[in-house]
C-alpha cells in the first residue's frame, strides 16, 4: 500500500528496529487518523505549524537559559509536531509494570533504610548497597511519614525490536519533565486542532491537581497546610518547571534563603515574620538539602532541615536517599526485588544488564564491546556513556582504563535498538528514535499513573540517545482511551 | 462586613514571602521606569527638532545616565546616538534593554505570584528589546514611531495587570513600587525640564516648550481644561506637582502610595508604623505646599528634599519588607 504523500517520501524502516506508526509498509490502525491528516496536509502549512509552536514556547517563556559571555541565550526544547500514540491495551500493561515495579521499590527503600532483610537474605550482596555514593546513612531509622519514599517518578521505558516495552532507567529522586508533558500538550491543542477528541486522547491535565493532593495528604498537620516546592533558583535549568508546577498548584515556590529551621520546626521568611512550613517538595539534590548534614558549603539548602524531618514537624517530597534505588548498579537487582517483596514475576523486564565488578561479565563485556553501551551507575542525564558502536579505538581503550581502576561504577546492556518515530525535521517526516518517560505519582491513597508522559527524541540522525542535554527533544504523547478499542 | 466563606475558602492574607514581595516590588519599580524614560525621551526628541538653537541631551544624560562629563559632551548633540545609547546599550544600566530585563528577571523568578498573561507580556517585551539592534538602523530616521511602540508595549502591561492579577499583597506591592517610581521619575522630569531654564519660574512662557512635555506624559488635555490663565511654566509645575486628578502628578503618586502602603496593616509587623509615619509625613509637606511655598524653598531644593524623601522610604521598605537575609 504505497499511499504516502511527498512528505513521507523519504520515510524508510529500518530491520530490527520497531517503527511506532508503521508496520512494515502498512500504517497501524490507531495512528490512521493522525497519518491521513499529517499526509494530506501541505508542506507549507506544517511549516507554518512548526513556527507557531516554537513562537508559542518563546513568548510563554518556555526557555532554559544558556549563559555565553555574560549574555543570557534563551533556548527551546526542541518539540517535534507529530505526537505519539499509546493505545488503551499498551497503557493497561504499562500502568500495571509500572504500579509493581513501584511497589517494589518502595519496599525496598524502607527495608533499606530499616531492618535490611534483603541483604541479610543474600538477594544483593552488600558491598552494592554501601559504595554507593547514594546511600544515605542519615535516614538509617529515619521515620518516614505514611512510609512513603517514592511520591514521584518519572520510569523511563523503551521499545525492543518486538515492540515489547523495557525498563530502562528508574528515576527516583527528582525525575524532571513533566511540565513538558502539559506544555505539550497545550501546543498540540493549538496547533492539531480536532484531533485529540477526534482520536479520544486521555487528559493529562489533572497531573498538578494529583500531585496537590498527594501533598496535602502527608501533611502532618491537619488544617491548612502550608505546602511550598524548593527550588534552587532561576539559574537552575528546570527552573521553568519548577514554576510551573508551583503556579498549577497554588503552591509557594521558595529557595533555600526564603526558609529557616527553629526548634526543629520549619518556617518561611514572609513580610509578615515567620510562617510554618508543612510539606516540602524538593527539586534541590539530596547533598545540598542540609549543609548541617550534607554538603556543607551548600547555599541552596535549610540548615538544620534534616532535623525537622525527623521529628516529623515537616513532610518532604521525595524521600531523602531513593538515589540507592535507582542507582544503575542496583538497577540490576529490580526483578529480583519484586519477587522478594511482592512475590511476583515483574510485568515490565530489564534490559540485560552486565555487572562491570563482576569478573567473567566484564571479560564479555569487553570481547563484545561493540555491540554495548557502557554506563555510570551514578551518572544521569546521558553523561559519561560510551557507544560501542560509535566510539574510536582510543576512546574505547581510554573507556576500558577508567573501568579497570573502579568496576563497581560502571554496567554495560547491549545497545538496544530504541524504536523509532515519524518526526518532521528539515521539512520532510523522518524516522527518529524515541522513548517514554510516564510520570507516577504514590500517595497514602496509592499509586497513579497520568495516562501521557514524555516522549523523548533523539533528534540526531542515527543517534540512540534521547536525553535533553544531548540534543533530544520531546514529542505530545497520546494515550488512547478504551472506547476506541485497538486493534 | 461580614466576610462569606466556603469550606474551601482559605484566607491567606498578607503573608507573603519576603523574597517574593522584593522582586514584585522591584519588576513594577522598572517598569515605571521604563515608561518614564521613554516619556522622557520622546519628549526631548520632539523639542531637540524644533528651533532651539540651544537644545542639548546633557540634562536627561547627567539624571539618566551613569556617563561622566566628558562623555556626556562627546554624544549631547547627537540625538540618534543618545537615543540608541537610552534604548539598547549594554554599558547603560538605565538602557531600556537593561531595565526590562531587570524587570522580567524579576518576574521570572516570581512567576508563580503574577498571572501567565502578566508573565507573557513581560516576556514578550523582553524579546522586542533584546532582539532591537539601532546600530545604523533605519529606526531611528523616525525614532517616534520606535519609542511610540515601545510605550505601548508597556500600556499593554499596565492593563493586563489591572484586568487580572488578584487584587492582595502582592499587587499592593507592586503598587508601592510603582507610584514611588513615578514620584520620582515626575521629580526628575521636573528637574530636567526646568534646569534648562535654569529654574526660573517667571521666564520660559514659550508655549511649544510645555506642550510637548504635557503630550509626552498625557496631560494635555487636561491642561488645557484645567488651567486657562496664567503663566504656563508655573501650571505646568502646578500640575505635575500638586493636581490630584492628573495621574502623574507627585501628589496624586503619594495618594496612591498612602492607600497601598495601607493595605498592609498588620498586627504583627511592628514596623510599619515607621513607613506609615515617614509617608505621611511626606504626603502632608506636599498637600500642604503651592507654588508660593515652592519658590520661597526654592524648588531645585524642594524637588531635592522631595526625592530624598522617597528614596529614604524605598530604604525603609528594603529594611522592613524585603530583609530576607537574615
Amino acid at each position: 500500500m504505497s499511499i504516502k504523500g511527498p512528505l513521507f517520501s523519504e520515510y524508510s524502516l529500518t530491520n530490527d528496529v520497531y517503527d511506532e506508526m508503521f508496520d512494515k509498509k502498512s500504517v497501524r490502525s490507531p495512528y490512521s487518523s493522525l497519518f491521513h491528516y499529517i499526509n494530506d496536509i501541505s508542506a507549507m502549512d506544517l511549516a507554518k505549524k512548526e513556527e507557531l509552536a516554537k513562537k508559542i514556547f518563546i513568548s510563554q517563556g518556555i526557555t532554559f537559559t544558556v549563559y555565553q559571555s555574560g549574555e543570557g541565550i534563551e533556548k527551546i526544547f526542541p518539540f517535534d509536531l507529530i505526537p505519539r500514540i499509546i493505545t488503551a491495551s499498551e497503557w493497561e500493561f504499562i500502568e500495571k509494570g509500572i504500579t509493581q515495579r513501584l511497589k517494589a521499590l518502595n519496599l525496598f527503600l524502607i527495608d533499606i533504610y530499616s531492618d535490611q532483610f534483603i541483604l541479610k537474605d543474600g538477594i544483593i550482596p552488600i558491598e552494592t548497597i554501601y559504595s554507593c555514593p547514594h546511600y544515605l546513612r542519615e535516614m538509617q531509622g529515619m521515620p518516614v511519614p505514611h512510609q512513603i519514599h517514592i511520591h514521584i517518578s518519572g520510569i523511563d521505558l523503551i521499545r525492543d525490536t518486538d515492540g515489547s516495552f523495557l525498563v530502562l532507567e528508574d528515576n527516583l529522586r527528582t525525575p524532571s519533565g513533566v511540565s513538558y508533558m502539559l506544555e505539550n500538550r497545550g501546543i498540540t491543542k493549538r496547533i492539531l486542532p480536532d484531533l485529540l477528541p477526534r482520536n479520544n486522547v486521555r487528559t493529562v491535565t489533572n497531573y498538578p491537581n494529583s500531585l496537590y493532593q498527594n501533598l496535602v495528604d502527608i501533611s502532618p498537620r491537619s488544617s491548612q497546610p502550608t505546602i511550598v516546592l524548593l527550588t534552587p533558583g532561576i539559574f537552575n535549568s528546570a527552573y521553568f518547571e519548577h514554576s510551573t508546577l508551583a503556579r498549577l498548584m497554588g503552591i509557594e515556590l521558595v529557595e533555600g534563603r526564603d526558609l529557616v529551621v527553629d526548634d526543629h520546626k520549619v518556617y518561611m521568611k514572609t513580610t509578615n515574620g515567620l510562617k510554618q512550613v508543612d510539606v516540602i517538595y524538593k527539586r534541590v539534590d539530596d547533598e545540598y538539602l542540609d549543609p548541617l548534614v550534607f554538603n556543607r558549603a551548600s547555599l541552596l539548602g535549610v540548615p538544620g532541615l534534616l532535623s525537622a524531618y525527623r521529628k516529623g514537624n515537616v513532610a518532604l517530597v521525595n524521600a531523602p536517599g531513593n538515589g540507592v534505588a535507582d542507582d544503575k548498579a542496583i538497577y540490576v537487582y529490580v526483578p529480583d526485588m519484586i519477587r522478594y517483596y511482592l512475590n511476583e514475576e515483574p510485568i515490565l523486564k530489564n534490559v540485560i544488564t552486565y555487572q562491570l565488578s563482576i569478573l567473567e561479565e566484564k571479560e564479555f563485556v569487553f570481547a563484545n564491546i561493540t555491540n554495548m553501551v557502557i554506563k555510570r551507575t551514578n551518572a544521569s542525564g546521558g553523561y559519561g556513556m560510551l557507544m560501542g558502536n560509535s566510539a574510536t579505538e582510543i576512546e574505547i581503550s581510554a573507556y576500558k582504563e577508567q573501568v579497570n581502576l573502579d568496576p563497581r561504577s560502571f554496567i554495560a546492556q547491549p545497545i538496544i535498538n530504541l524504536s523509532t518515530s515519524p518526526c518532521y525535521i528539515d521539512e520532510k517526516i523522518q524516522p527518529r528514535r524515541v522513548d517514554l518517560r510516564p510520570f507516577a505519582l504514590y500517595g497514602p491513597n496509592g499509586i497513579e499513573i497520568v495516562p501521557g508522559g514524555l516522549t523523548r527524541v533523539a533528534l540526531r540522525k542515527g543517534s540512540l540517545v534521547v536525553n535533553s542535554s544531548q540534543g533530544g527533544g520531546s514529542k505530545d504523547t497520546w494515550v488512547l482511551s478504551k472506547s476506541k478499542q485497538d486493534a | 462586613m461580614e466576610e462569606v466563606k466556603t469550606p474551601g475558602y482559605y484566607q491567606n492574607q498578607n503573608k507573603m514571602l519576603s523574597r517574593v514581595a522584593d522582586s514584585l516590588y522591584w519588576m513594577s519599580r522598572y517598569m515605571e521606569r521604563t515608561d518614564g524614560i521613554l516619556r522622557m525621551l520622546k519628549v526631548n526628541y520632539i523639542s531637540s527638532q524644533d528651533d532651539f538653537a540651544e537644545f542639548s541631551w546633557e540634562p536627561v544624560l547627567k539624571i539618566f545616565s551613569f556617563l561622566d562629563k566628558e562623555e556626556i559632551n562627546k554624544i549631547k548633540r547627537n540625538t540618534n546616538e543618545v537615543i540608541r545609547f537610552m534604548v539598547c546599550e549594554y554599558e547603560n544600566q538605565n538602557s531600556i534593554r537593561n531595565i526590562v530585563t531587570k524587570s522580567r528577571d524579576n518576574a521570572k523568578s516570581v512567576q508563580d505570584h503574577i498571572t501567565k498573561e502578566v508573565w507573557q507580556c513581560l516576556n514578550e517585551y523582553y524579546h522586542l528589546v533584546k532582539e532591537l539592534n539601532l546600530e545604523n538602523s533605519v529606526l531611528l530616521e523616525e525614532p517616534v514611531s520606535l519609542l511610540d511602540n515601545l510605550i505601548k508595549q508597556g500600556m499593554i502591561y499596565y492593563g493586563t495587570l489591572e484586568v487580572t492579577m488578584a487584587r492582595g499583597e502582592g499587587l499592593y506591592f507592586m503598587h508601592i513600587g510603582k507610584y514611588l517610581e513615578r514620584a520620582i521619575q515626575s521629580i526628575d522630569i521636573l528637574n530636567v525640564k526646568f534646569n534648562d531654564l535654569s529654574f526660573d519660574l517667571e521666564s520660559g512662557n514659550d508655549s511649544p516648550y510645555w506642550n510637548y512635555l504635557l503630550y509626552s506624559i498625557s496631560g494635555y488635555e487636561q491642561n488645557l481644561k484645567t488651567y486657562r490663565a496664567g503663566s504656563q511654566a508655573q501650571n505646568t509645575l502646578h500640575q505635575i506637582m500638586f493636581n490630584e486628578n492628573f495621574p502623574r502628578s507627585i501628589l496624586y503618586s503619594l495618594n496612591r502610595l498612602m492607600i497601598y502602603f495601607g493595605r498592609l496593616k498588620s498586627t504583627t509587623n511592628k514596623d510599619y508604623h515607621k513607613i506609615l509615619f515617614m509617608l505621611g509625613r511626606l504626603h502632608s509637606k506636599v498637600q500642604f505646599s503651592d507654588l508660593e511655598t515652592l519658590s520661597e524653598t526654592g524648588l531645585p531644593a524642594f524637588l531635592s528634599a522631595l526625592r530624598g524623601d522617597l528614596i529614604k522610604i524605598g530604604e525603609a521598605l528594603d529594611m522592613y519588607y524585603f530583609s530576607y537575609s537574615q
